[in-house]
């Protein structure tokens, strides 16, 4: 039978389900593989993807280093529907939460596709947000809205998706599970008052907290508990994963910034603050360590079915170590839409790792660059 | 060769500045004023001023060599790149230039130091008297080298005490020609101040304008605004926002020799201050059905771009510069392959699955292996901003009113449209351009090199300075 990107996906969701550690050389010759593989069945299936190869990557079978694997912009899910799914498959769509009056990225997916994502999700979750396994007592928060309002945001579905897996209960009405709304302007906005009562009551009831959301939702947080003279300190075993940038809806911080207010307001050390990259681009995220063992400096890592490339802005080859360069995804659970997606984030190669560049904001830019009508 | 300790920008880094070493180094330049060049014969400065730009220009002349050392690194150009540009700017620094400039905004040159008129005025029994602010504050955020030379220039035309805000990233020029100025005439050194400090530090920038009578600000209309809120209403507030400028090649230019030319003088203008300019090019717009297609003429540019890069290399950028051009290369360059793909026809669209209009169609022409050029052809017409850093957008257009429409976008905010056309269209051209709200009409290869009379977003530069007493004579 001729191979298939739901072929793969199949394959592939086995392979997670296994991975139990690989000697690094079979990992990487694996995922080398299996990365020839889906870009094959990619360019074949999605026109963008093929557009994105050009004559290059493919005449060269799957015998090269899967470095050399075209990647398509992350800007190009504005412009297209960068999918191999036809219409009556896609069953959800996943949007970029940028800044107002932006053409938002679409990343479609199927019912196939979100099983993949899904189990992407949980297996790199897991390990980085739950390490103390399935039974730890843990109070599930989420700053976001349910996904059920948020049907378009990647971040509300794994949110969803975890809360599944770990069977905390989004319903019960005593321990509710979302505090975050979507007001009429499509903003998300955080119910304070109910996320200050119940982490109150879980520091009552000496139950840690699993606290999650995007940045500007903790800061949201945190400068209302600022306002009202509010200083919480969590029990011993709780954690914060925080995501994302700040898009203009709160004031903006770096990241060591919000992990300070955070241990401020939550009494929470940093090494307790786990930070996300993910995109609605992609199927996978990267985590900067393990909760309760993040250690300086926070190098953010992909799961064994992605890799992360930092590659020169000059040259589009990749960085040595230590270099700064743009960050490239390689993401074997994108199946339906590109593998390789080539963001505009600037990261610094660290081992198989890499570290945010928080984007400065360039104090004195230069040149007459009015911003761009249409940002891109 | 070592500079003296003249200036707070000659401070080590580690020096603190304080609102009273600004308050202080105000007043003294203000009493160095009134000593020597408030009296000071207006011809005296001119010609202080010509040779200060002569000496510049010799090869050997020691500020002209740091300046081609230390400019590269703090301005990330390349030091052909920064020469030519300087040049640009010190080849009108002449006598002839300098009282031209003082005419045209003054009517008479001999204003600055008495009593005077030209003939029509004097029939009617009037003559004035124009006077310079006795501090004159320059704030220079982030902008090339050129303007801030031009800002002193003006300075000690007016007769003015100085003091310049630079920004860290473009001080190096700035302060070597001040100092040049200080080793020709210590004492006209003596009433010019500058200091770097970030933009924004409330503390320094209030005893400055405390100080000011005039304050001229030169950056991001943000950035304009911001002071102009701060700065209070006692000194003149002059405010030159960012602003931005394109071409337009008309079809009876486009013949295969002509076309290249123009290319070639496109691309001098691309790379001149690497495009950081108000007056460097982000759009092209080509004419259609001449000759050359204006797909063809992106081409030609092209050609011409990497014959630059070749003569005169862009240099090192920030690591941010470079990736916004590696983004908008590669998003483009997407583009590109798609299009072709529709072109080509229905056999590389699968089963019919994909409705999407057919994309628009671009071309991109970049140097390989590195950001230092690129040339984007884009069937839209619309205007859109370049990334900068030698970045050109080419544009067909049926017509210049094709054009305008396009450009509406950035209506109000254009500085100069370069020019390629039949001398017998100029007039009408230059008539729609100023009635649609540009400022300034040039040939195509002088976009970056206005004569020292230019009129800045439209008004008198020397003109806007000063303050007028006028004499009515009795009969």
């Amino acid at each position: 039978m001729p191979d298939s990107l739901s072929q793969f996906a199949r394959d592939l969701m086995e392979d997670i389900r296994r991975m139990s550690p690989r000697n690094p050389a079979d990992a990487e010759a694996w995922f080398g593989a299996q990365a020839w593989r889906l870009h094959r069945l990619q360019a074949a299936a999605n026109p963008v993807c093929r557009a994105a190869d050009g004559a290059g990557s493919l005449s060269e079978g799957d015998g090269g280093d899967w470095r050399t694997i075209p990647p398509v912009p992350a800007a190009a899910f504005k412009e297209w529907d960068v999918t191999a799914l036809l219409e009556p498959e896609r069953l959800r769509v996943f949007c970029s939460s940028g800044t107002t009056g932006q053409v938002p990225s679409r990343h479609h997916h199927s019912r196939e596709s979100l099983a993949v994502y899904e189990a992407s999700v949980i297996s790199w979750f897991g390990p980085h947000l739950v390490p103390d396994g399935d039974r730890a007592p843990l109070r599930w928060m989420s700053l976001t809205p349910a996904a059920a309002v948020a049907a378009q945001s990647s971040l509300a579905h794994m949110m969803e998706t975890v809360s599944r897996r770990w069977e905390a209960s989004p319903s019960a009405p005593d321990h509710p599970f979302y505090f975050g709304t979507v007001d009429s302007d499509g903003a998300w906005q955080v119910s304070v008052p109910e996320v200050i009562q119940a982490l109150e009551a879980a520091v009552a009831a000496g139950m840690p907290v699993l606290l999650m959301g995007t940045a500007f939702n903790c800061v949201h947080l945190l400068d209302s508990m600022a306002l009202r003279g509010l200083r919480l300190r969590l029990p011993a075993g709780s954690r914060v994963m925080e995501t994302g940038g700040y898009k203009g809806r709160s004031r903006t911080l770096t990241r060591t910034e919000l992990h300070g207010a955070i241990g401020e307001r939550l009494g929470l050390p940093a090494a307790c603050v786990v930070s996300e990259y993910g995109m609605s681009e992609l199927s996978s995220q990267a985590y900067d360590g393990v909760a309760g063992a993040v250690a300086s400096p926070r190098i953010f890592r992909m799961p064994p079915w992605a890799r992360a490339l930092v590659v020169s802005v000059e040259t589009g080859q990749e960085v040595t170590e230590g270099g700064t360069g743009l960050l490239r995804l390689l993401d074997l659970a994108n199946v339906w839409s590109a593998m390789a997606v080539q963001t505009a984030d600037l990261a610094v190669r660290r081992g198989g790792g890499f570290e945010l560049l928080g984007r400065a904001p360039a104090a004195e830019a230069r040149g007459c660059s009015l911003r761009s009508p249409d940002g891109d | 060769m070592n500079l003296p300790n003249l200036y707070l920008a000659d401070l080590p880094p580690e020096a603190v500045l304080t609102p009273s070493l600004v308050r202080d180094a105000c007043i003294a330049v203000k009493r160095n004023r009134a000593v020597w060049l408030a009296e000071r014969p207006t011809q005296e400065l001119v010609e202080l001023l010509a040779y200060a730009a002569e000496r510049w220009m010799t090869p050997d002349n020691g500020f002209r060599r740091l300046a081609l050392q230390q400019g590269p690194v703090d301005l990330g150009m390349g030091s052909a790149t920064l020469s030519r540009g300087l040049d640009a700017f010190l080849r009108h620094l002449s006598v002839e230039s300098l009282n031209a400039l003082i005419t045209q905004d003054l009517g008479d040159a001999r204003r600055l130091d008495e009593f005077s008129a030209p003939a029509g005025e004097l029939r009617q029994g009037r003559t004035s008297l124009v006077q310079g602010p006795e501090l004159l504050v320059h704030v220079a955020a982030g902008h090339l080298p050129s303007s801030s030379l031009m800002a002193l220039v003006l300075g000690v035309l007016t007769k003015s005490a100085q003091f310049f805000k630079l920004s860290a990233r473009c001080s190096v020029i700035p302060r070597l020609f001040a100092h040049s100025l200080a080793d020709l005439e210590p004492k006209l050194g003596r009433c010019l101040e500058l200091a770097v400090w970030p933009g924004g530090t409330e503390a320094l920038e209030s005893a400055l304008w405390e100080q000011a009578d005039c304050i001229r600000v030169e950056g991001s209309d943000e950035a304009v605004d911001a002071i102009r809120s701060r700065a209070g209403t006692r000194a003149r507030f002059i405010g030159h926002g960012h602003r931005l400028s394109f071409g337009f090649v008309g079809r009876e230019v486009l013949s295969g020799y002509m076309a290249r030319k123009v290319a070639g003088r496109v691309a001098a203008d691309v790379t001149a201050w690497n495009q950081l300019g108000c007056l460097s090019p982000h759009v092209i717009y080509v004419e259609e059905k001449g000759g050359v297609s204006p797909e063809g003429f992106a081409e030609m540019l092209s050609e011409a771009m990497a014959d630059r890069e070749q003569s005169e290399p862009r240099g090192e950028l920030d690591v941010e510069e470079g990736a916004a051009i590696r983004s908008r290369r590669s998003l483009h360059e997407l583009r590109a392959r798609r299009h072709l793909q529709d072109r080509e026809g229905a056999e590389t669209v699968p089963r019919g699955a994909f409705f999407e209009a057919p994309g628009q169609g671009t071309r991109v022409w970049g140097s390989a292996g590195s950001t230092a050029w690129t040339v984007i052809y884009e069937d839209d017409l619309a205007f859109r901003p370049s990334c900068l850093n030698r970045f050109i957008y080419v544009k067909p257009c049926e017509d210049p009113q094709r054009m305008l429409q396009a450009a509406e976008v950035v209506r109000g905010r254009v500085s100069t449209v370069g020019v390629a056309a039949a001398e017998g269209r100029m007039q009408d051209l230059a008539r729609g351009l100023a009635r649609w709200g540009v400022a300034r009409v040039c040939p195509l290869g002088r976009m970056q090199e206005p004569p020292l009379g230019w009129r800045q977003d439209g008004r008198p530069t020397l003109g806007d300075l000063v303050t007028w007493t006028d004499l009515e004579l009795g009969s």
